[in-house]
């Protein structure tokens, strides 16, 4: 019983962590219709921002995390000003396509900069756990939990209540009216996909305090957060804390009562069953 | 229409001729290798290019290896697979069909020797390769393949003999083995041995190579009091696996890996939290070790840390070993003919910087693993052929209690 | 022209088909690996290119493809050809079973649910022993490049002959009526379901005798070299560059990216995967519809040719 709840616990934390990682995802392909291939690109650049930061700078990750935000942030509106705007009414694989691309030079420059030798981020406190009982809860992913609890709700809040999260989805609807208003899509887009990699940034300093990094988690990565989103829903921020929380749950308990070998066929399984019964996902509106 | 079809044979026939061109013949002995230098591998790869080119150039400026009363040098060709295993094979046909290399260097990882052997048995040129111990590379009855690398099964032999001369001696046993070939060999020969020493096994899992959460399996590594967890994986999982113990509070009176701990890289990313793990190698930069080019591992390691910044682990030590076993035959033979290098590799059995170099019927080389502990700064050899050597830091302390 | 058109390819095809007389044997390897890899960019085309489902998961029928000749082969001892139905089948078994259910998604939902199923599949072989779970297999060797070059090429002529016939067929029509106005074509007596299925059956068939051939070839399989996720993007990317939805574009695509890269992995090793992404991108940017296209409007409108493409898909 305490194994169970122990695997429970583990699940809902790791769900928290997958839900930060999957929000920028799922903002860009939500709103913007940009499916990122290279958004594990991102996540991987975050941590080693937030590396840098930690081992050269001495700033703690959780502090730090909004500078390391900030700085991906600028990257994803340049990224997105100067190339990704380029293709945003071509047909849709063209996304996929160019940002798989992107992901290959990502990745490679990463290796360049960096090496293949792996980084993690070690703040004194990164051990430490906090024991209910029989029960351990790791300190560090129940900070990144808390964390994914404010950005989610901070996402929700401002897609739908501020004007500016407004004026995003507007463009993103209809661009032609959007514009007739007075609204600059090119600089709204450019907005949009900076948040979206601010949060995988945020994300990969997270990341790297769990983990560890190096230039070829990308890829793993960018599968996961599509998981997470198909099955969560696009419509709604609040919908990727679902899908991180079913995705993070399932995989754990299944790694307890199937076998750890099976996590992947978990985990896409059941992104596939979601897509086949229900492909706006669990909180998505049904169209 | 008729000009695209005329543009696509005009770009087909200037690739054919690109590729049939060959280069000239050189004098210089050409050792021919594909390795990973980048891709997901990469960060254990390219210690094997530092090595072969290491030893190459040590081997040169001792003049080169004599045939009969004339003296060449080496030179090394090596093509990056990006951690591609097809993309090996078809660099390594490349090596012998086009570069027209003498003999052929080994890539790292069992999965690609196994693939890329097939090359060299096709070909029937000579491979040493220093990056693979599964037990099926060797279990074909392929004659052009030697390894240098010490049998998978046997990885924790010297483990399981020390774990009962411990003293309190560990009763139940956690064994977790990712999926690829080598970790799979080694899981069936521990298996074995385990049962053999009388330890009773609480846990045998068997997990995807790259995980990243072993929360559950430590979990459940908790909840069967397992006294000693020993794990055979890449360095990304052992890593992964060390900080998530701690931070879930886990710690076994001892846990052993196949991997990561002798090499620098490993231990400084994990910094305190690697004190007190066991893991194993076939090699330490003993001055024993007498070595024809080196003098002796201990100055061996010395100058490879001078020149490239890092001590070398058994990986380099197996890359150097793979370029010396090639140059020792070469001499022995008299000659660079494929086949009558092939028998002298066979009939190899010199000291070297890495051990005694001889190969086995199969083409494996035989070496015993002395069990090495992370202990403060510093990895201690522990427990060897002939007993402890040193005395081990058990049982492994709470991690609040460090 | 058209007899012209005719002789040109005529004269190519035989060209290839005498190449493992006089070209070397890393040419011969390069041969079969781009054959095999137009192979799977054809296959593409029939469901992305004429169907207009751009799938993002055919690398699960290459995977299928391969596993059926290594159980066939190395479990119970079958002949190569045995393997290669054993792989037709499960390629066409998948289709029909997963296909229904997935093509009823449109868009990017489809090449998700195909990318997923992929991953799935990989995921559930490295779990079953009869396929060697994740160490893989390991075929008995054949030490005979020209045969699976013939076979190879034979396998691209036959591929390319039947996109031929589609184009000329009504089931042909029928794809590119779904994929202009899948609702128009249902009403007008197009069964959408089938056809769909069909096609997706089509590429998955030719997409998993590649894996098939491929596997052989190699001697050595295991679920993330025969799933190969890459693989996807290639055969897209190849059938985009070249042209989707043409006769010759996807081949086009194959044989001068696939140089390219090859080229790049043996002179310039270093920079041969930054490369590629650069390409990727520079030709998803400047060149969308593809090679074809390209040459289609170069002559009318030059260079400004790109110029609109890109003002046309930007914002």
């Amino acid at each position: 019983m305490d194994l169970l709840a122990q695997v429970l616990i583990n699940g809902v934390l790791l769900g928290g962590l997958y839900a930060v990682m999957a929000l920028g995802l799922a903002l860009v392909w939500g709103v913007l219709n940009i499916v990122n291939l290279a958004h594990g690109a991102f996540i991987m650049l975050g941590a080693y921002l937030a590396w840098y930061f930690y081992a050269y700078l001495g700033i703690d990750p959780f502090i730090g995390l909004p500078l390391t935000a900030i700085v991906m942030f600028c990257l994803g509106y340049v990224m997105q000003r100067s190339l990704l705007n380029l293709i945003v009414r071509a047909p849709m694989f063209n996304t996929l396509l160019i940002t798989f691309g992107l992901e290959v030079v990502l990745t490679y420059l990463a290796q360049l900069f960096f090496s293949a030798d792996f980084r993690t981020i070690n703040p004194p406190y990164a051990g430490n756990s906090i024991a209910i009982g029989p029960l351990v809860v790791p300190l560090v992913r129940l900070m990144a939990f808390a964390v994914a609890l404010v950005l989610t709700l901070g996402m929700w809040l401002f897609l739908l209540h501020t004007k500016l999260g407004r004026a995003i989805r507007a463009t993103a609807q209809n661009l032609v009216a959007a514009r007739l208003y007075g609204v600059a899509p090119r600089h709204l887009y450019a907005v949009t996909f900076g948040i979206g990699i601010g949060l995988a940034g945020a994300a990969g300093s997270l990341y790297g305090t769990v983990s560890q990094i190096n230039p070829y988690i990308g890829a793993t990565l960018t599968a996961k957060c599509f998981a997470i989103s198909i099955i969560g829903g696009l419509d709604n921020p609040l919908g990727v804390l679902v899908g991180g929380l079913v995705l993070g749950i399932i995989e754990s308990l299944t790694v307890l009562y199937v076998g750890a070998t099976f996590g992947d066929v978990a985990s896409f399984g059941i992104l596939v069953l979601v897509l086949v019964i229900r492909p706006s996902g669990l909180l998505g509106k049904t169209a | 229409m008729a000009r695209n079809t005329l543009r696509a044979c005009g770009a087909l026939l200037a690739a054919a001729v690109a590729l049939v061109s060959a280069p000239a013949f050189a004098q210089d002995i050409v050792l021919g290798a594909s390795v990973q230098l980048t891709g997901p591998v990469a960060n254990t790869g390219r210690y094997y290019k530092d090595a072969y080119e290491f030893a190459v150039d040590k081997i040169n400026a001792a003049g080169g290896v004599k045939i009969g009363s004339e003296k060449r040098k080496l030179a090394l060709k090596l093509y990056d697979n990006q951690s591609d295993v097809n993309l090996s094979v078809r660099q390594y046909t490349q090596l012998v069909s086009r570069d027209k290399v003498n003999l052929l260097l080994g890539p790292f990882a069992s999965n690609f020797a196994l693939a890329d052997s097939a090359v060299s048995e096709k070909y029937r040129i000579p491979m040493v390769q220093g990056g693979g111990a599964s037990d099926q590379i060797f279990s074909r009855k392929f004659k052009y393949i030697f390894g240098t690398l010490a049998p998978a099964s046997n990885y924790f032999g010297s483990t399981v003999a020390m774990l009962k001369q411990l003293d309190p001696a560990p009763k139940t046993i956690a064994l977790l083995y990712a999926d690829d070939a080598f970790d799979v060999s080694v899981a069936q020969g521990t298996r074995s041995l385990l049962k053999k020493a009388g330890l009773d096994v609480v846990l045998d899992e068997r997990y995807s190579s790259n995980a990243t959460d072993f929360n559950s399996l430590l979990s459940r590594i908790k909840s069967v009091h397992a006294d000693a967890v020993l794990v055979a994986g890449h360095e990304t999982e052992i890593l992964n696996f060390v900080r998530q113990a701690k931070s879930l509070a886990v710690a076994p009176k001892m846990y052993s890996f196949t991997v990561g701990v002798p090499s620098e890289d490993f231990r400084k990313a994990l910094g305190k939290d690697a004190n007190f793990a066991f893991g194993m190698t076939a090699w330490l930069p003993n001055a024993s070790l007498k070595d024809r080019w080196f003098g002796d591992a201990a100055q061996f390691a010395a100058a490879y840390k001078a020149k490239y910044g890092y001590d070398p682990d058994y990986h380099a030590a197996s890359g150097v070993a793979d370029v010396e076993a090639l140059a020792q035959a070469i001499e022995n033979a008299g000659s660079v003919d494929p086949q009558k290098v092939r028998d002298a590799i066979a009939k190899l059995n010199f000291p070297s910087l890495y051990g005694t170099i001889a190969f086995a019927q199969d083409g494996q080389i035989d070496l015993p693993q002395v069990v090495i502990q992370v202990q403060g700064e510093k990895v201690v050899a522990i427990f060897g052929g002939s007993g402890f050597v040193e005395k081990p830091k058990y049982p492994m302390p709470a991690w609040d209690a460090r | 022209m058209r007899v012209l058109r005719i002789g040109l390819i005529l004269a190519v095809t035989v060209v290839l088909a005498a190449l493992p007389l006089f070209g070397s044997d890393v040419l011969i390897q390069f041969g079969i690996n781009t054959l095999l890899l137009a192979v799977l960019a054809q296959g593409w085309n029939i469901i992305g290119g004429y169907t207009g489902y751009a799938s993002f998961g055919n690398s699960v029928f290459y995977g299928l493809g391969s596993y059926g000749v290594g159980i066939a082969m190395v479990q119970w001892n079958l002949p190569f050809a045995a393997g290669l139905i054993l792989g037709g089948v499960l390629a066409i078994a998948f289709a029909f079973l997963l296909g229904i259910p997935v093509l009823r998604l449109k868009g990017h939902y489809f090449a998700i649910a195909t990318l997923a199923l992929a991953q799935v599949m990989s995921a559930i072989v490295s779990n079953v022993s009869i396929a060697g779970q994740n160490i893989g297999l390991v075929l008995p060797p054949l030490n005979n490049d020209y045969l699976f070059y013939e076979l190879s090429l034979g396998l691209l002529i036959i591929a390319t002959l039947t996109v031929a016939w589609l184009t000329r067929s009504r089931f042909g029509f029928g794809l590119i009526a779904i994929r202009e106005n899948e609702e128009g074509a249902a009403v007008m007596g197009v069964n959408t379901t089938l056809y769909k299925v069909l096609a997706f059956a089509l590429s998955g068939l030719f997409t998993a005798l590649a894996g098939g051939i491929h596997a052989y070839w190699i001697t050595f399989i295991d679920p993330e070299s025969a799933f190969d996720i890459s693989l996807n993007v290639k055969m897209i990317i190849m059938t985009v560059f070249g042209g989707p939805g043409t006769l010759i574009g996807p081949v086009f695509g194959a044989f001068v990216l696939s140089a390219i890269s090859e080229v790049l992995s043996s002179e310039v090793t270093n920079v041969a995967g930054l490369f590629f992404g650069v390409v990727v991108v520079a030709a998803v940017v400047l060149m969308p519809r593809g090679i074809a296209d390209v040459m289609r409007h170069f002559r009318s409108s030059g260079w400004r040719y790109f110029i609109e493409n890109l003002r046309a898909h930007r914002i």
